[in-house]
């Protein structure tokens, strides 16, 4: 049983995973919320919990949204990788706009309070790392895929697995031979 | 770079990667033969691993927070629900996001809270049923709730808005003294009485649910709103878990032994909820802790808190042990008891300011029922209360008793300050320096005691001190199980099982059976031989006859199929313990019930009624295994302690020296 909202929100993550791009425009205002709302309690209130863990955060949202009673594969791992997507591009947005805003001078680019909040180190690394990892997609696109999931997404190995269909064993593997190559195409002079 | 080249590349790294360090470098020059831009490549990823460190370990969503929750826009802010107008937002937990808002009609200020979505039907209105049952409650010290409303999918609940700080945020800055704990802990207190008497349980007192307004008064928030999922509880530590709205994070250290446990609640829940909280007020640290939630939920359930030591008030001292009694019957039966020895507890620290001198003078010490051997021990040191009237004989015991008692849980605070001050935060497995094979005789059979009783209580039952008989029984399959093997393969053996942890978690948690049996029965029933090599092995897995295994749907073979083997024991094991119904809450019995048929079990019980029903835990069947017929006695005697020395290593692999996790940990992930 979902309520209306939750029934529009599981249709739009079929046809994003379907290729209807638009779907994602209809999604990403629902996922920024989420998204703002996990960052908002991993900055405040629950920061004395030690078990601090975001594939639960992102649990918790996918049964906010959806019910648990939608604990369904397939829309969580829709779910799930829209996450990872989404909070790529924002993270990758702030961060050019924060290196823009630095080059040209600008100061009403971005608010300044905003601003402050990344470094600019933070954003230069942002940025290679999103263009390493555009790379990577094409050579090994599932490799991509898991470094997306686990760092954007916030999954951990378990769940990554899950999202792709293929063993932790695999993950494990995929995850240090991704790490290897992104560190070094960022530490490349 | 081409995929055929990185896949080349690729396959010779990740082999090269699963060797020690030492010898990797030879392999890939063996591997890449004339090949050297294979060569060279290799090494480069492998160097750049070396250095990665942790390069990507953190994820963006916590090493960002700050930048997400401020670049992202808030779609809520400027929209108006109902005549609230969204200002801006002020807070976010599990049920749901909270803004300041503008009410038109009134123009005043309200704070409103959007409900999740997915809170929908019957939950949607027993949540408002309940809301507005908190309403008619009209305290001071309750939030008002001024609208119970909705507008087309969006449910909200309008509140006054406090312009206040939260207790949580008063005990990060230090800022609250003994004699306003006290007076929190009074109002707080009164807030749940004028509760209690309308039948509303808070279930969810924590410092995050205390507001304090500048002019002292303090509200109590999400009263009978914030609610613990009442299914919580029948393991811990699942994945479901993690996503039960309110129980998630840092909560659980509120949470009380019944709560742990999954069993109803009642007006004791909120007394014990609120003692932690006065205790942390006072302490500045939670009295249950531990570095994985499940740890947290042991000490709730197994562990005395650290004895407070305030020097100022003897009253708190003994106000916080009766709160924080495991078992209920033993803690303030009311509100009203514990209000009227807060009250004490504060004239005895105005007194201590006037007069300036501990131990002199102060009010009488209300009557105190059930006032126990430590309770008196305690006041008695401290030179303010009365001992109890007793036989002397009676007494003298207490004052063993309570000498013992303090003796242990001194021991054990220290254990366990010794254990997290090693372990920190960034690492959640417990380090033990200690290795078990170093260990003398004493240090084991200490070690294993310990082991016991944690494990007794992460699976339900009430943890007993063993004596030396029992102890080597199960020190005696400890043994058995490192001498099963060699020592490094106990490692592949446990390491075997780790992949299947998750699985087992889901599928146990489905059936509402405790993980902890699906973790280490397979280690039992496999005698650690692989799937493959035995008919009756495992890897990580469960195995049953093939009949059995036919009963629950699986066919023979699939007998080394985890995906399949996994819920059918769940299944089997949920099974056995409807049989057992009431009995089902000691392990031990559903253990031998797994092992012998609930029959069986039911038959020698009735050789051991007269017992509590927390006496049925392994002690007790242990102490009187002469009373039972030989195939029980022999079960007791020998699975059981079998099943705990499996457990002890699972969950102590470092003391082991093996490389791993404990295994519940790995129910997390």
């Amino acid at each position: 049983m979902g309520t209306a909202t939750s029934d529009n929100l599981t249709g739009s993550l079929r046809a994003w995973q379907e290729g209807d791009l638009a779907a994602l425009d209809r999604l990403t205002p629902i996922v920024y919320d989420e998204i703002r709302r996990m960052a908002h309690r991993l900055m405040n209130r629950e920061r004395h919990a030690h078990t601090l863990n975001t594939t639960a955060l992102v649990n918790e949202a996918y049964v906010r949204l959806l019910g648990d009673r939608q604990a369904q594969w397939t829309n969580r791992s829709h779910f799930f990788a829209v996450v990872g997507q989404v909070m790529r591009h924002v993270l990758i947005d702030h961060a050019r706009r924060r290196l823009y805003q630095k080059h040209a001078g600008e100061t009403h680019k971005v608010p300044l309070e905003e601003a402050e909040l990344m470094t600019t180190e933070r954003a230069q690394e942002l940025v290679a790392l999103d263009e390493a990892l555009a790379l990577l997609r094409e050579i090994d696109q599932r490799k991509a895929e898991v470094v997306e999931l686990r760092y954007f997404g916030g999954l951990d190995l378990e769940e990554t697995a899950n999202v792709l269909g293929i063993s932790v064993m695999t993950v494990r593997r995929d995850w240090r031979a991704a790490k290897a190559w992104l560190y070094r195409e960022l530490n490349r002079s | 770079m081409k995929t055929e080249r990185w896949q080349q590349i690729e396959a010779v790294l990740q082999q090269a990667l699963d060797l020690p360090v030492a010898d990797r470098e030879p392999f890939v020059r063996g591997a890449c033969g004339e090949d050297h831009g294979l060569r060279e490549e290799t090494n480069s990823l492998i160097e750049a691993l070396g250095q990665a460190g942790d390069f990507m370990e953190e994820p963006a969503l916590t090493r960002d927070a700050e930048v997400l929750v401020t670049a992202l826009p808030d779609r809520n802010v400027g929209r108006t629900i109902g005549s609230y107008t969204l200002v801006k937002r002020i807070g976010a937990g599990g049920m749901g996001e909270v803004y300041l808002a503008e009410d038109g009609r009134l123009g005043r200020k309200v704070a409103l809270k959007i409900l999740p979505l997915s809170l929908a039907g019957e939950q949607l209105a027993r949540f408002q049923t309940e809301a507005r049952a908190v309403s008619s409650l009209n305290h001071p010290n309750v939030l008002t709730i001024h609208e119970i409303g909705s507008e087309a999918d969006t449910h909200f609940i309008a509140t006054e808005f406090i312009e206040g700080r939260t207790v949580r945020e008063l005990i990060d800055e230090d800022a609250v003294s003994i004699e306003e704990a006290v007076d929190i802990c009074l109002q707080v207190g009164s807030a749940l009485q004028a509760a209690h008497s309308a039948g509303i349980i808070h279930r969810d007192i924590k410092p995050e649910n205390i507001m304090r307004r500048p002019d002292g008064l303090v509200k109590v928030l999400d009263f009978g709103i914030a609610k613990p999922n009442r299914a919580l509880g029948t393991s811990f530590s699942t994945p479901e878990h993690q996503t039960e709205i309110g129980v998630i994070l840092g909560t659980v250290g509120y949470m009380s032994p019944e709560q742990a446990r999954g069993l109803a609640v009642d007006e004791r829940t909120d007394v014990w909820s609120l003692g932690v909280v006065l205790y942390e007020m006072v302490a500045k640290r939670l009295p249950f802790t531990g570095p994985t939630k499940m740890d947290v939920l042991a000490s709730i359930l197994e562990r005395d808190p650290p004895i407070l030591e305030t020097g100022r008030s003897a009253a708190v001292v003994l106000i916080l042990e009766k709160c924080l009694r495991k078992d209920r019957s033993e803690r303030y039966q009311s509100v009203a008891e514990l209000l009227a020895n807060l009250r004490y507890a504060q004239e005895e620290l105005s007194h201590e300011a006037h007069s300036d001198l501990i131990g002199r003078g102060g009010p009488p010490w209300p009557p105190l029922v059930g006032l126990r051997s430590t309770q008196a021990r305690v006041a008695h040191k401290l030179g303010r209360v009365p001992e109890l009237s007793g036989q002397s004989t009676s007494r003298r015991k207490a004052v063993v008793v309570a000498t013992a008692f303090l003796v242990l849980t001194l021991g054990a605070s220290i254990a366990v300050w010794l254990w997290q001050g090693r372990s920190g935060i960034s690492s959640q497995v417990p380090v033990q320096t200690k290795l078990y094979r170093d260990m003398t005789t004493e240090e084991r059979l200490a070690f294993i005691d310990q082991q016991e009783q944690r494990i007794s209580a992460m699976m339900g039952d009430r943890p007993t001190r063993l004596n030396r008989d029992a102890l080597q029984a199960i020190e005696k399959n400890l043994s058995q199980y490192l001498l099963l093997v060699e020592p490094d393969s106990l490692n592949d053996i446990v390491q075997r099982a780790v992949p299947y942890v998750p699985l087992i978690a889901k599928e146990f948690t489905a059936q509402k059976v405790p993980i902890a049996i699906g973790i280490y029965l397979p280690m039992i029933e496999s005698a650690y031989h692989p799937c493959e090599e035995s008919q009756y092995g495992a890897k990580g897995i469960f195995q049953f006859l093939p009949g059995t295994a036919r009963q629950y749907g699986v066919a023979p073979h699939e007998m080394c199929d985890a995906s399949k083997m996994t819920p059918a024991a769940a299944r089997y094991i949920a099974d056995r313990m409807a049989e057992l119904g009431e009995d089902a809450q000691s392990m031990t019995l559903v253990l031998l019930s797994y092992n012998r048929g609930p029959e069986r079990v039911r038959n020698e019980l009735r050789e051991l009624r007269g017992t509590a029903n927390f006496q049925r835990n392994f002690w007790t069947l242990f102490a009187h295994r002469e009373r039972l017929d030989d195939t029980f006695r022999n079960e007791s005697a020998g699975y059981v302690p079998r099943f705990f020395a499996a457990a002890i290593i699972g969950e102590n692999p470092q003391v082991f020296g093996l490389n791993t996790p404990p295994l519940s940990s790995l129910a997390n992930r």
